[in-house]
């Protein structure tokens, strides 16, 4: 809740403050340093949008080992137990302007990134058998790891954003067994719904 | 009696001092109702947890008491657990106690009360309750939150085989819900309008990871579950035991059974417990476990080892002493001293167990196809005397050892090898010898065979070979063939000797085997005997001899078919008058020929049998090559001569020879048969001699096809029905005629062959290419026969014709030709290439097929061809029909160049008459050929162009159509 509230207030008031209300975009301002640690790619874009396809075509096959591995009724009721039904993911806009886009997909990234670290932490425990699923999510969240130190690089580089508020999904450490499970197929049957749209649009 | 009255004095005092007790207690006040009852309720594992206190209850107050607590579901009337609970209370204590509940507690309210009693079960009577509490109400519904549907217990752990009580609570009143155990549906009863239960008895464990039971609604996406976790049932560890192997450390070992653990609860964990000495251990691995033994001298152990896990303890016990479960250590430093060709002496080291302590060690040798045992007792250091042994042969020891004074288990085996030393071979080497004379010379071939490794006692480098001759006119003659020979040829000065051969090592010599050559050649005249072969082998016998042998020696070669043949041997004992012969390398189809020597005291081998025979008879796969001979329109002869009868695959005991014919009935000596393969009938012939390879095929029909097959027959068959050979008898007369056709063949021949030699001749004297009508006799023949006054016509009565070209001079169109051709032009016919050079007697005719440059030409000869035509048109002309060809084409020429009546060709008949013919056509200036005839004038048309003439200028000539005769009249 803590993080929640750190993301979401600064971000209710750069709604009110920037003009557009409505824009995620956040406000650094123009003589803001925004330095990176290392120094960025000279074709960042192809690389976001090549770790883009990489977790796109990757993403159907983590959805489907991962409620195989929670046994039944989870494949047989995929809609009812790992339908998209994350209300707090955030938006992303196909649409948009090119900083917009990045924007919204370092948020993408963050959320994502954090709910599969909770999900991979949780399946350790409740499916330690399952090396395959493990490897998988290990291997997304390196990926996306990358790609938000890219996204980073580019907003910083080119469009002087240093710094983006971010939101992150529920803890669910505190869940019961089956919350978790049902937890974490919502949040990957999101999460490949989302990366197809993202990597079209980029 | 003072301390009487002191004891009597003391039991009032205590007796007082009781009456005084009771009386205070008694006087007390009853403890009240239980008060601050507080309920709380703790999901995790379903327990209802109940704090209160006891007033009324004095500073120095202690009372056993006894708590009724009464609990109810749903309604306060439902009571459903009634427990009493006995506890000695202090002032202001708060005392607490907890239940479990079967059913989730989220499922249902619960209800709590209580009231308390003194315990009076020292004292009789019946108790004095007090008043009940108030109801104190659980309910966990009121915080679930907002979520439709809820499913409870969560994440329970039982038992395998326990019973679980599930339920769901819908806070959308729907009925339709449906729950699942691992997708099967579960039967339930429904506890109030939002709440039902599902009993599950003796749930099994399906996986660690545990079981998804979940619950959705007919109507909406939301399904709802939970996981239960099913964990194996506990066992007691079995196969307890502890040992030592230097008394300072126990191990203690068990068998753990299956793994208890889950996500939910780890897996068991082991503690050891020893009761005398009060301590205890938590043992890091699950099977076994490291007890340090006290420095005291503790002889006596009481263990008990306890598995837990969060459902369930167990445990076991084991009572013994120390110095009964010594396990020593593997004896250590195994050598072998003094190794010589029959004995050696192992020694080893063994782990010390303390100085009152004897090991028993037991000790084993394998060698030999054989094993030996012994057992020593050592205190430190052990050693033993291994003899009788084998000399160079490899041998494996081992020893172990277990405490000598209480025997409890040995210790494990350690194991050494050792080779004895080399000694001379033991035995003479089984030898075996082949005599043939080669150029008046006796040349032995000697076999033997290798000494085995009992035998050799050590590796053999050479074998000698010592020739004694035994008229002892020669000199011993002393060979040494290097191992690993196993024979030898040798010449010998004289063939009756005696040979010994003795294998050598490093170490010796073996005894002599003796084997004696002699002058006399073998009896050789045997007969062979056929023996039949089993699974077993070749069954032998032979008569036993008179005179006295040392032994009998069976002789056979195991590839006789292959040179050379590998010759084996068998040695018998004198006794020994049958044997079976048996080998690995026999084969079935092949036939193995034995020889059975006997072993005179002389050392010197005499034939006593010969036997031949298969392992197993084939039916033979080839068939004689068959030559057929004699063939006549009656008979043929067949021979197979160079068929074998020894090298098949069975003994052969005859032929068998099929005649195929078309007309299908058979003569005496033959029988019809029905051959298997194609089912044609044919006659069968039977030679029941082997050796007869000949046969004649008789009473045959002349000009008859026939078909014959030859194949021998044995005990198990006859060779293939494969190709018949194919035969047609000659026609009875054919040589008849032969001898008359022959020659007459010969007779023409010589006829042609001479005409062809005296063609020149026969070609003058008969069809010259210029016929010599005085030479030629055929026409004497004729004259003389037919005509007598034909005369031959000489050329120079011929009178020529001429032939007159009338060139008109009124057309204004001429040619090349007619400028000069103003007066007639003559040709001259000249029937042959002969050209007469004098214009004397000629033919001439005027030719409508010449044009004008033709008609130029002197000699008839040398007519100009026309310009268009080929030089060799000219010769054309002469044939009749090439000449008409010719006109056709030079006359369609002719008609577009040359105006009919400007130019015409004119024949001059010699025999029309002149004035004969239209007058208007006759020349102005006529020639005056002195002698030539004059010609109608004619002109030649093509056939199609033959029409009467219509125009005057034509009609002056009279048309006529050429033909053959015309050409040359």
């Amino acid at each position: 809740m803590k993080v929640l509230a750190a993301g979401v207030v600064p971000l209710l008031l750069v709604l009110h403050w920037k003009h557009g209300a409505g824009s995620p975009l956040p406000i650094t301002p123009v003589n803001a340093t925004c330095a990176t640690r290392h120094p960025c790619h000279s074709n960042l874009m192809n690389q976001i949008r090549n770790q883009l396809a990489q977790l796109n075509g990757s993403a159907n096959a983590l959805f489907i080992l991962y409620y195989t591995a929670q046994g039944e009724p989870f494949p047989n009721n995929l809609d009812k137990l790992c339908g998209p039904n994350v209300t707090d993911f955030p938006p992303f806009h196909a649409n948009g302007t090119e900083k917009t886009r990045l924007v919204e997909l370092y948020r993408i990234i963050a959320y994502l990134g954090a709910s599969l670290g909770n999900i991979t932490r949780d399946q350790k425990v409740l499916n330690p058998n399952a090396l395959s699923l493990h490897s998988k999510l290990n291997a997304t969240a390196d990926i996306l790891r990358g790609l938000l130190s890219n996204v980073l690089c580019r907003l910083c580089n080119k469009y002087h954003v240093a710094h983006v508020d971010v939101a992150y999904g529920p803890d669910t450490s505190g869940k019961d067994v089956f919350q978790k499970k049902k937890l974490g197929c919502q949040l990957l049957g999101k999460y490949k719904q989302v990366i197809a749209v993202v990597a079209q649009a980029f | 009696m003072a301390l009487s009255s002191v004891s009597q004095t003391a039991f009032l005092l205590a007796l007082l001092s009781l009456r005084t007790y009771q009386s205070e207690v008694l006087s007390e006040p009853l403890p009240s109702a239980p008060e601050f009852l507080k309920v709380s309720v703790n999901s995790t594992c379903q327990c209802l947890h109940l704090q209160w206190t006891v007033h009324n209850l004095s500073h120095h107050q202690e009372f056993r008491m006894v708590f009724q607590i009464e609990i109810s579901r749903i309604k306060t009337s439902n009571v459903i657990w009634v427990e009493n609970y006995t506890t000695t209370v202090k002032w202001n204590q708060v005392l607490h106690w907890s239940w479990e509940s079967k059913l989730p507690l989220e499922c249902a309210k619960h209800f709590i009360r209580m009231r308390s009693a003194v315990d009076t079960a020292k004292t009789p009577g019946p108790r004095v309750w007090s008043s009940w509490s108030s109801w104190e109400e659980a309910d966990v519904q009121n915080s679930l939150g907002q979520d439709p549907l809820f499913v409870f217990p969560k994440d329970k752990l039982v038992e395998e085989g326990s019973n679980v009580t599930i339920c769901y609570v819908s806070k959308s009143h729907q009925n339709n819900i449906s729950c699942y155990l691992e997708g099967v549906r579960m039967q339930g009863e429904q506890l109030d309008p939002n709440v039902s239960v599902f009993n599950l008895n003796h749930v099994a464990f399906i996986r660690e990871t545990g079981t998804n039971i979940y619950c959705k609604p007919g109507q909406g996406d939301r399904i709802k579950g939970t996981v239960l976790f099913v964990s194996k049932v506990l066992k007691e560890p079995k196969d307890f035991s502890c040992e030592t192997q230097d008394l300072t450390t126990l191990n203690c070992t068990w068998d753990p059974g299956s793994d208890t653990g889950l996500l939910k609860q780890l897996s068991q964990s082991y503690a050891l417990f020893e009761s005398f000495s009060g301590k205890k251990t938590l043992c890091k691995h699950k099977s076994w476990c490291l007890w340090q033994v006290a420095p005291e001298s503790q002889d006596m152990y009481n263990f008990t080892l306890t598995a837990e896990n969060y459902l369930r303890k167990r445990s076991v016990h084991l009572l013994f002493n120390l110095t009964h479960r010594v396990h020593p250590m593997a004896p250590f430093n195994v050598l072998f001293k003094n190794v010589s060709a029959t004995n050696a002496t192992m020694t080893w080291k063994v782990h010390s167990i303390g100085k009152y302590h004897t090991l028993l060690c037991q000790v084993e040798l394998y060698g030999e196809g054989k094993v030996t045992q012994h057992n020593v007792s050592v205190k430190v250091d052990g050693a033993h005397l291994f003899s009788g042994l084998e000399p160079d042969m490899e041998y494996m020891a081992q020893v172990r050892c277990a405490n000598g004074d209480h025997f409890w288990k040995w210790s494990e085996w350690t194991q050494q090898n050792f080779t004895t030393a080399e000694a001379a071979p033991s035995e003479a080497p089984d030898v075996w010898r082949n005599v043939k004379t080669v150029q008046g010379r006796c040349v032995v071939t000697l076999f033997w065979k290798p000494l085995s490794k009992l035998q050799a006692h050590g590796k053999i480098l050479f074998y000698n070979i010592v020739v004694d001759y035994l008229d002892r006119t020669s000199v011993s003659e002393l060979l040494s063939i290097p191992a690993p020979a196993n024979g030898t040829e040798l010449p010998l000065s004289q063939c009756s000797s005696q040979i010994r051969i003795m294998a050598n090592n490093s170490v010796g010599t073996s005894p002599a085997s003796v084997i004696v050559v002699s002058r006399e050649p073998g009896n050789e005249e045997v007969e062979e005997e056929r023996v039949k072969g089993t699974e077993d082998g070749f069954p032998l016998s032979w008569k036993p001899q008179p005179r006295h042998v040392t032994g009998y020696l069976v002789e056979w070669c195991e590839h006789p078919q292959d040179p050379p043949c590998d010759l084996q041997w068998k040695n018998l004992g004198p006794n020994v008058t049958s044997t079976v012969v048996s080998s690995d390398a026999f084969r079935p189809g092949v036939r193995y020929n034995f020889r059975i020597y006997g072993i005179s005291t002389e050392r010197v081998p005499y034939l006593l049998a010969r036997k031949t025979g298969y392992s197993q008879e084939l039916a033979p796969s080839d068939n004689p090559q068959v030559v057929m001979t004699n063939l006549t329109s009656h008979s043929f002869t067949l021979s197979w001569k160079n068929y074998s009868t020894e090298s098949q695959p069975s003994f052969i005991q005859g032929y068998h020879i099929y005649l195929k014919s078309k007309a299908g009935w058979c003569h005496s000596g033959s029988e019809k048969a029905v051959l298997s393969d194609d089912a044609a009938v044919c006659c069968k012939y039977k030679i029941d001699n082997p050796e007869q390879k000949t046969f004649v095929v008789e009473n045959l029909q002349p000009e008859s096809f026939y078909e014959f097959l030859v194949t021998p027959y044995t005990s198990v068959g006859e060779g293939p029905h494969d190709a018949f050979a194919k035969v047609t008898t000659p026609d009875e007369y054919s040589p008849t005629l032969i001898r008359i056709i022959l020659p007459m063949v010969f007779c023409i021949l010589l006829i042609m062959i001479t005409c062809y030699l005296k063609s020149q001749w026969m070609k003058e004297k008969c069809y010259p290419d210029i016929p010599d009508p005085y030479k030629s006799s055929v026409l004497s023949l004729i004259k003389s026969k037919e005509n007598p006054h034909l005369t031959i016509m000489n050329i120079k009565d011929c009178v020529p014709d001429s032939i007159e070209v009338l060139n008109k001079q009124e057309g204004t169109r001429k040619s090349l030709t007619e400028t000069e051709s103003t007066k007639p032009t003559y040709l001259y016919l000249l029937p042959t290439e002969k050209r007469y050079s004098s214009p004397g007697p000629c033919i001439c005719f005027e030719n409508f097929t010449y044009n004008q440059a033709a008609s130029d030409s002197a000699s008839c000869g040398h007519v100009p061809a026309p310009p268009k035509a080929p030089p060799s048109q000219l010769g054309l002309l002469t044939s009749p029909e090439n000449l008409l060809k010719a006109l056709e084409k030079n006359y369609m020429n002719s008609l577009g160049e040359i105006p009919a009546g400007e130019t015409s060709l004119n024949y001059v008949s010699q025999l029309a008459s002149p004035m004969s013919g239209d007058k208007s056509n006759l020349p102005i200036n006529p020639p005056e050929p002195a002698l030539c005839s004059e010609y109608k004038m004619q002109m030649a048309i093509p056939l199609g162009l033959a029409s009467p003439p219509s125009s005057g200028s034509s009609s002056l000539s009279s048309v006529t159509l050429l033909d053959e005769g015309e050409h040359y009249h």
